[in-house]
């Protein structure tokens, strides 16, 4: 598999790539967690990581971040092989974890602690006040407090300020709004992209905001059982299928509307399903294809390319269909609105 | 009852007064728990740390070796040192039998387990979390190192002065190694012992007194330090 990035403008194509994976498999007790024969990630540029739990975006940014090292294959950094503790790299990058953790000090020596193990010696305190300040802490009241007299929010603001403070050329943010009021998740948002737009930071985003990876990002990876397979804006459906009979597979979704699909490779694998939007003058295709009806519950925009992305619940299962602005307008596609959607069998693929 | 009363009394004399033979067996207690403490903090913290923090083959016995040597009798070591430092021993030629720094090899066999135990277990309960921040923030091995071993120092400390007490209370080394010699290696704690055989309440019940006022600074000293954390 092979994926290659596209550029944010004004970063020259022949660039070296800041990241480049080569042949990497991870496990751990023996069970693999991921396998990517190849990714390479231009410098500055928005990267998305998008999965179910357990499907390897975190063991991926641990892999990026330095904190592990793979169990066969390498990493390239700025077209060095590098692994933990490399004194190529380990400056440059810095991973925040979904988790917040503090070092039992300060909020102020928590900033601080990364600075000082550079050993750059004079300019550090402005820097992490300037740093407190990007994530809304500012010093004057923040920095003294203890590291147990914070809020969760803050806890990972101060977490991500003391990131910042090192200016790193690659930021890896694992789930960083996933656990946090949707105040301190606007700051670290804005907070992470300034850094991009300031520094030129490469930022490497696993989140579950499909919504704001969309925004964002100049590449969304899909990640699923530890293999990158896409783009994100695929309709999985998973398993367990049922036999219906007569070579038919398929499951009820909670309306009681049928999904049919082509024989599973085994009874929990993922459909991936290419689905449409349903217009009335679409040439006929007999007996492939399946149409279902069901509720528009979002519309998105990729801000990149211009197109809109709807989640349609049929039942509570979401299908994910790509329009561009002029069918949506067509169409009126608005949420609330019941339409139909259909796929081809013969283009359902297997994971 | 009235001789304990009369102790206690007596206690505070010889002790506001400065009597001489109560203050040497202070100084000498203190002298060789210094001594003690300071080597098996030297050599157990760092093993401990290594034994919390690794994973290796036979870590878990290891782990139940020095649990159990945490029970380690005072006595039988004092036998066990003896035996090496009497002349006829392997290392009586170092002329330590009956010596402070004597007492000092017997106590500290006794600390090291509780410090290297309490140290391992200090670093095993820190969050897996700790290492992938510190590393994420650039760190390299020795800093690593470092750090989480202060991140563990209320653990290690507490560690360090449950062996501070094991040291200064036991009787067996400091009697057996030390031969509790007038003026040279009496302790407290074999000064109490003999004075009370001796039937003079007054000196035991003050030494008594000192070893409890040592550990109230050693404790009010540790507090000090973590508030201020």
């Amino acid at each position: 598999m092979f994926w290659s990035h596209s550029c944010v403008e004004g970063i020259d194509k022949l660039d070296t790539p800041i990241f480049e994976i080569r042949s990497l498999n991870h496990s751990y007790a023996g069970k693999t967690v991921l396998e990517i024969e190849h990714l390479k990630v231009q410098p500055a540029s928005i990267i998305g990581l998008i999965g179910p739990n357990g499907s390897g975006k975190s063991s991926l940014l641990r892999l990026l971040g330095l904190i592990e090292r793979p169990s066969r294959g390498e990493i390239l950094f700025n077209g060095r092989r590098v692994e933990p503790f490399s004194d190529e790299a380990r400056f440059l990058i810095t991973l925040l974890p979904q988790e917040p953790f503090l070092l039992k000090r300060s909020v102020l020596n928590n900033v601080l602690y990364g600075l000082k193990l550079r050993r750059n010696g004079k300019e550090v305190l402005p820097r992490a006040n300037e740093a407190l300040a990007r994530v809304g802490l500012p010093a004057k009241d923040f920095s003294q407090r203890p590291w147990y007299a914070l809020s969760g929010g803050e806890a990972q603001r101060v977490a991500l300020a003391a990131r910042l403070a090192l200016k790193p050329k690659v930021l890896l943010l694992d789930e960083p709004t996933a656990s946090v009021d949707a105040a301190s998740a606007q700051l670290i948002k804005e907070a992470s992209l300034q850094a991009r737009k300031e520094l030129g930071t490469t930022l490497i985003v696993a989140s579950h905001d499909w919504q704001w990876l969309n925004e964002i990002c100049d590449e969304i990876l899909h990640l699923f059982k530890g293999k990158i397979f896409g783009t994100g804006r695929e309709t999985i459906i998973f398993g367990p299928w049922q036999d219906f009979g007569t070579g038919k597979w398929g499951k009820f979704l909670s309306d009681r509307q049928q999904l049919l699909v082509t024989a599973p490779p085994d009874q929990e694998a993922a459909a991936v399903i290419d689905v449409l939007p349903d217009s009335e003058n679409r040439p006929t295709i007999a007996g492939e294809e399946i149409v279902l009806s069901g509720t528009v519950s979002r519309l998105s925009l990729e801000r990149k390319t211009g197109q809109l992305f709807a989640t349609i619940l049929a039942g509570d299962t979401p299908f994910t269909v790509g329009l561009t602005f002029q069918q949506g307008k067509e169409h009126t596609i608005l949420p609330g609105k019941t339409v139909s959607i259909r796929y081809r069998l013969d283009q359902i693929k297997w994971i | 009852m009235n001789f304990l009363f009369e102790g206690f009394f007596q206690a505070f004399s010889l002790l506001l007064s400065g009597n001489p033979e109560t203050f040497s067996a202070i100084w000498a207690t203190v002298k060789v728990s210094s001594y003690s403490i300071g080597s098996s903090l030297l050599i157990g913290i760092p093993l401990g740390f290594c034994l919390g923090y690794f994973d290796f083959r036979g870590k878990k016995p290891l782990r139940t070796i020095v649990d159990t040597l945490m029970a380690l009798p005072t006595v039988f070591i004092g036998l066990l040192v003896y035996a090496f430092l009497t002349h006829r021993g392997p290392l009586g030629d170092f002329g330590l039998l009956f010596t402070l720094p004597g007492i000092a090899i017997g106590q500290t066999i006794l600390a090291l387990p509780l410090v290297i135990g309490l140290s391992a277990t200090a670093v095993e309960s820190m969050d897996q979390k700790l290492r992938i921040m510190i590393i994420s923030m650039g760190a390299n091995r020795m800093q690593l190192f470092l750090s989480s071993l202060w991140e563990a120092r209320h653990g290690i400390l507490a560690g360090a002065i449950a062996a501070y007490g094991r040291v200064m209370t036991e009787v067996g080394i400091s009697m057996m190694v030390g031969g509790n010699i007038k003026w040279h290696t009496r302790t407290i704690t074999t000064a109490i012992a003999l004075e009370t055989n001796k039937g003079q309440f007054g000196m035991g019940v003050a030494l008594g007194l000192v070893l409890l006022a040592i550990a109230l600074c050693v404790n009010v000293l540790v507090s000090f330090l973590r508030r201020r954390d």
